[in-house]
């Protein structure tokens, strides 16, 4: 029984509901606490300050006064979030593997390393010009009914479509 | 509670919570957009209708921030630019089979190509910055 709890906590992969309540009650739960909105995607303007020679960069001044504040510890969890339960489900380590695209995208790996610096790039600079991701926007946002942040979801998803589709026809062959 | 080491903790609740429900796996992400796999449409649209009752409950409260003070939730503002910053964004989701928040659930999983998505980003965000100087209105 207790075995059985820990498996489907700890081991099995969770159905989509028991994830999304979870991550939904992050919205209430954060402006409980802190008054504060869900969002990740700001948090890479401290890691900018802090990583990279900004200091002349205006945006970075004005916006960034405290790089070490909430939003640096926020994703310092979700890493740590993500190696808890790779560790504890015996998934974790240090791999090439990205599902489709290593099987079916035979590319050298240098080649995914520029692809996928690539389309971060396309994320951090698309993310600053939306005003967020899909957490501040599509959850957060959503969830509070803002019609900014439906807006913006959508063309999160259209980007979406189009750069997943294209990647399965021309790269993989149109195989999945 | 110090507001950081919440943070800490509700990263890491966040991120583990990601992970358990695949939504740091490139076949869901990628495969959500072409239409084979619907999980994580599940994830988002559960996430979102817990959130907004949540949110919904949390407004009935006669203390809906635990210190008292009023609730502050705006909206976010649109830019002119902002629909074209949407798409930039979508273009990236489905290249590299990852947003900002997931892909720190796959560096946290030692997946190698999700370090180089989350590098892309940080250097995205530099290079928002460097356009911000040029055009101010972006």
């Amino acid at each position: 029984m207790i075995l059985e709890i820990y498996s489907n906590i700890f081991i099995n992969p969770w159905p989509y509901w028991a994830g999304g309540i979870i991550i939904g009650l992050l919205v209430p739960l954060l402006y409980y606490y802190y008054n504060t909105a869900l969002g990740v995607s700001t948090g890479y303007g401290n890691l900018v300050k802090i990583l990279l020679p900004a200091g002349k960069l205006k945006w970075i001044q004005e916006k960034y006064p405290d790089p070490w504040n909430w939003r640096v510890y926020f994703i310092a969890g979700i890493i740590l979030g993500g190696f808890i339960s790779s560790t504890l489900s015996g998934n974790f380590g240090f791999t090439l593997d990205m599902g489709r695209f290593t099987t079916l995208v035979g590319w050298p790996t240098i080649a995914g390393v520029i692809y996928f610096f690539s389309g971060g790039l396309l994320l951090g600079l698309g993310a600053r010009i939306a005003g967020g991701c899909t957490s501040g926007h599509s959850i957060h946002g959503i969830a509070n009914l803002h019609g900014s942040s439906i807006l913006v979801t959508i063309f999160f998803l259209i980007g979406g479509i189009i750069a997943a589709n294209l990647v399965q026809a021309v790269l993989m062959g149109g195989n999945w | 509670m110090n507001k950081n080491l919440g943070f800490l903790g509700f990263g890491t609740l966040f991120g583990f919570v990601l992970s358990r429900t695949g939504a740091s796996d490139y076949d869901l992400i990628v495969g959500m957009f072409i239409g084979y796999d619907y999980t994580l449409v599940g994830v988002i649209g559960t996430a979102i209708i817990t959130g907004a009752i949540g949110m919904r409950i949390l407004n009935k409260f006669k203390h809906p921030v635990k210190n008292g003070e009023p609730l502050k939730v705006k909206a976010k503002e649109l830019s002119r630019w902002s629909i074209l910053g949407a798409g930039i964004f979508g273009l990236g989701w489905g290249i590299t089979g990852a947003c900002p928040g997931t892909v720190l659930a796959q560096l946290g999983e030692g997946k190698i190509y999700g370090f180089f998505s989350f590098i892309g980003m940080i250097f995205g965000t530099y290079l928002y910055a460097r356009l911000k100087e040029k055009y101010p209105l972006l």
